[in-house]
């Protein structure tokens, strides 16, 4: 963490990338006034109360590492520094409740999918419920759908091109099932045979951004053991969250006994878009149909994969390869929905704002569909979008691409 | 003797950090009870991050004010004089020469807040509050036909007031200059919380306040003058062996006649240090690359002009790369953006100097400097607006390694350079703290003499930004200083 701190040389360039300072215009809520205040706390000089608030409003969008040419590695830096912090952190009962709650139901699918069923049911007692129980309440959708149980094996339908390992992921099973479902219709219809190898488990990224660290640990190598890198031609996620926590195994378990497996499997790690932008360089993509008519679809960089994973080209690549479509720039793109993993049932309030921002910027480009790459800001973006009083659909990058398979576009 | 920026932060008698938001000092509560709670930060875990600028880190403030209006400012103006504490401007803290860095204990009033932007097509004018952020200016103008060019490389993240307070240049300060010549009137604040409006006719006022980083007064709303763009620019990127020859081909073009938009340079140091970031293609072996861009509403002169620095720079045995889109040129010149933040590759810290030399002695000015880096051990690089003879060498250094005196040695025989060459220690960076030690030899004892009785006029008390630009007046015995 020492190096990570040294490396930031305070120029500010990270200041008009950050969202929080977008919107609350102050140094310590800036990624160098972060990182100030680490390392005031790591030097003994700050009680570690006093600079929370600003660290607990960080984001993790990493768009100030992309902003960065000192190269200072600051999602690094935040999340060591809130895996050292939460043991030492003095939380109410409460708070802690909420929180592991949290981590209990995301990453398991069942439990989530009952829990949002509830959640579904008591939305209309939603006004009358304290605030930290309202805000995720928000975001469901309308209806949940069912559960669909995950095929272990997908063939592929055509000529045979590859042989992939597939994380089913955790919420957006239960929320967006169709996400998975049309991954793997698009990835078999490529030649590409599917696996979903059994005793995977959530990415840990959850856990490992908001400072629990031993359950984040278990989780990946729980994911080291169920994954065999060397059997398959990638590993892939659909969702940009998940997608960035597993090319981030080699950090999480640096200078311990798994260090080198983790690097062997996140050398193998793809985003979705990532593989079959490959597949479409290649010239290995079958063509899509062409839309029924003009469609401008506005996509969305999710941070996770846009700045965590450096993935922008590759989407919109897929997108612009549908005949008919146009893909429009998002003004503000590179600033963050207010997902961000469980920040917008942390910080409902800054989360909301941003929410808001994003779906006005989203809305000026008129689209006819929205595309993006991860399940949270998928929800964020949705829900926004609704409550601006928008019916236009919210879709995954590769629920576009089936749909355009399938001539349903 | 050890620089200011080299030494210890000076430390505060810290009282005991608090977490509940109370005020603990009466200046914070005054401010808190005059401005509310809002517009004060008093948490010892606020402050903290109001005590350092892109090069230095100072004392930790009494207390900050973010003021929304000039009359907060007055507020705030007032309440620090009656306690007798300092006063400090802050815009967004890109600067680089420790100007906004408090020396001791004082108060902060950061212009963050301060962002009401209006344009004024017909007068081709732009008011805009201090705390306005510079790109966001010609992003305003630019829908009406008009940019405000001055283009500082911090320019989306540096404020409106940072910038007149530094009197930032940018690359395109070589055709059409820097900040100063942009400003038609100001507002500023004055040591007795009196608010004035300065324009530039009778007494030029307004070009006193310019440059003068927070120590005549705080300014807090500008008139700029906006432009129409070029119809036309054309970029180029030449490459040299050895950085004497992109000097070379520098003075030959203007001798020419070539009169670039911008033209600048950066070594084999700087490339590899923003290619490590961006990845472009940066010819990473050269000594040297010169970054051309012509403009001008006429296509045939544009080319023209281009040919012209191209022809020199082949003459001086430099390699030529034309951009052939608008996007190659919009990555080369983020790839000029980025070099000083991206030199924190190679160390976290660095002496940065912001030397003006005659562009007749440009080739005999950066091979020296070279030779003294390379004989001092330290890591030395060179790069800037080189068509302005702006030229900033930057000692680069990791004070666990490399000793602070060998540093700022190296750093004092770099000003004496620029000195010997009929050169000035600042061309944008404002002397700050930075260049502040140097300041006695670049300036006779005279001038001296008279820029202190502006400042004793303008600040009586001595507390607007103490400790910048002028070194202190013992030695000489005249106008002993309170």
């Amino acid at each position: 963490m020492a190096h990570a701190v040294d490396a930031c040389v305070h120029c500010g360039f990270c200041l008009p990338a950050c969202p929080t300072y977008a919107l609350l215009g102050d140094e310590m809520d800036s990624p160098r006034g972060r990182i100030v205040l680490m390392k005031e706390v790591l030097e003994g000089a700050l009680p570690l109360e006093d600079a929370a608030p600003h660290l607990d409003r960080c984001l993790g969008c990493q768009a100030c590492v992309t902003a960065c040419p000192s190269g200072v590695p600051y999602g690094e830096l935040i999340t060591s520094f809130r895996g050292w912090s939460e043991p030492r952190r003095q939380r109410s009962p409460l708070d802690r409740a909420k929180r592991s709650a949290i981590l209990k139901i995301l990453p398991a699918p069942k439990v989530f999918s009952v829990a949002a069923r509830i959640g579904q049911y008591a939305k209309p007692l939603a006004p009358l419920l304290p605030a930290a129980l309202r805000a995720p309440m928000d975001l469901l959708p309308e209806r949940v759908p069912a559960m669909q149980p995950n095929a272990g094996f997908t063939p592929a339908k055509s000529k045979r091109r590859g042989r992939v390992a597939f994380l089913a992921g955790c919420a957006q099973q239960a929320l967006t099932p169709n996400f998975n479902a049309a991954t793997l219709r698009v990835l078999s219809r490529n030649g590409v045979e599917v696996v979903i190898p059994e005793g995977q488990g959530c990415c840990g990224a959850a856990a490992l951004h908001t400072g629990a660290r031993d359950e984040a640990l278990r989780l990946v190598r729980q994911n080291l053991d169920a994954f065999h890198p060397d059997e398959y031609d990638a590993i892939l996620s659909n969702a940009a969250g998940c997608g960035a926590g597993l090319k981030e195994y080699p950090v999480v378990l640096h200078g311990l006994p798994d260090e080198e497996r983790a690097r062997a499997f996140a050398a193998k790690v793809q985003d979705i878009s990532e593989y079959l932008g490959g597949l479409l360089r290649e010239g290995d993509l079958e063509r899509p149909m062409p839309t029924s008519r003009p469609l401008t679809v506005a996509y969305h960089d999710a941070c996770h994969l846009a700045h965590a994973q450096g993935v922008r080209a590759a989407p919109r690549e897929l997108l612009r390869a549908i005949p008919g479509v146009t893909v429009a720039e998002v003004p503000e793109g590179d600033l963050c929905c207010g997902s961000a993993g469980t920040y917008n049932l942390e910080q409902p309030e800054l989360a909301n704002q941003l929410g808001i921002r994003k779906a006005r910027n989203i809305l000026s480009t008129t689209p006819d569909l929205i595309a993006s790459g991860n399940i949270g800001c998928h929800t964020q973006i949705q829900s926004h979008v609704r409550r601006a009083g928008d019916r236009v659909p919210v879709m995954h990058t590769v629920e576009v691409l089936d749909l355009a398979y399938r001539g349903e576009l | 003797m050890i620089p200011e920026k080299l030494a210890p932060t000076p430390s505060s008698p810290a009282p005991r950090p608090r977490s509940n938001g109370v005020p603990d000092n009466p200046l914070a509560a005054e401010l808190t009870r005059s401005l509310g709670p809002k517009k004060v930060l008093s948490a010892r875990s606020e402050r903290l991050n109001y005590r350092y600028d892109a090069i230095q880190f100072g004392a930790v403030p009494l207390a900050v004010v973010l003021p929304e209006s000039t009359a907060d400012v007055v507020a705030a103006v007032r309440a620090a004089r009656a306690a007798g504490v300092p006063i400090v401007g802050r815009g967004a803290a890109s600067g680089l020469s420790g100007g906004a860095a408090p020396l001791r204990e004082s108060l902060v009033v950061s212009f963050t807040r301060m962002t009401r932007l209006e344009v004024f097509p017909k007068r081709r004018e732009a008011r805009a509050q201090s705390g306005v952020v510079t790109l966001s200016v010609t992003e305003k103008a630019r829908p009406h036909g008009l940019i405000y060019p001055p283009d500082p490389a911090s320019f989306r993240t540096s404020t409106i007031g940072g910038n007149l307070g530094e009197n930032a240049g940018g690359p395109m300060c070589f055709k059409y200059g820097v900040t100063g010549d942009y400003v038609k009137a100001l507002e500023f604040v004055d040591e007795g919380g009196e608010v004035h409006e300065l324009t530039r006719d009778a007494y030029d006022l307004a070009g006193l306040l310019i440059g003068s980083e927070g120590t005549l007064g705080l300014i807090t709303e500008v008139t700029l003058r906006l432009t129409p763009p070029p119809r036309y620019t054309r970029t180029l990127m030449a490459s040299f062996p050895e950085v004497g020859e992109a000097a070379e081909a520098v003075s030959a073009a203007i001798a020419a006649g070539a009169v670039p938009s911008k033209l600048e340079f950066m070594d084999r140091a700087c490339t590899n240090a923003v290619e490590d970031f961006l990845d472009i293609g940066l010819p990473r072996e050269a000594g040297a690359v010169l970054l051309v861009d012509t403009d001008g509403d006429d296509l045939e002169t544009v080319e023209e002009e281009r040919a012209l620095v191209e022809a020199a720079c082949l003459k001086a045995g430099g390699a030529v790369r034309r951009a052939q889109s608008d996007a190659e040129s919009a990555a080369l010149w983020q790839a000029r953006r980025s070099v000083s933040p991206a030199l924190g590759r190679i160390r976290p810290q660095r002496m940065n100097e912001d030397i003006v030399v005659p562009r007749s002695v440009l080739p005999e000015v950066v091979r020296e400097i070279r030779a003294l880096g390379d004989a001092s051990g330290l890591p030395l690089v060179q790069f800037g607006h080189i068509g302005d003879g702006n030229l900033h060498p930057n000692v680069l250094f990791d004070p666990r390694r490399e000793s602070p005196q060998a540093v700022h040695d190296l750093a004092h025989r770099i000003a004496l350079v620029a000195i010997r060459h009929g050169g000035v220690l600042s061309g944008e960076h404002g002397i700050g703290t930075m260049k502040r030690p140097f300041m006695r030899e670049a300036v006779d004892p005279v001038t001296l003499g008279a820029l202190w009785s502006v400042k004793h006029a303008l600040d009586p008390r001595g507390l607007l930004n103490p400790g910048k630009i002028l070194p202190d007046e013992e030695g000489d015995g005249a106008h002993a200083h309170p």
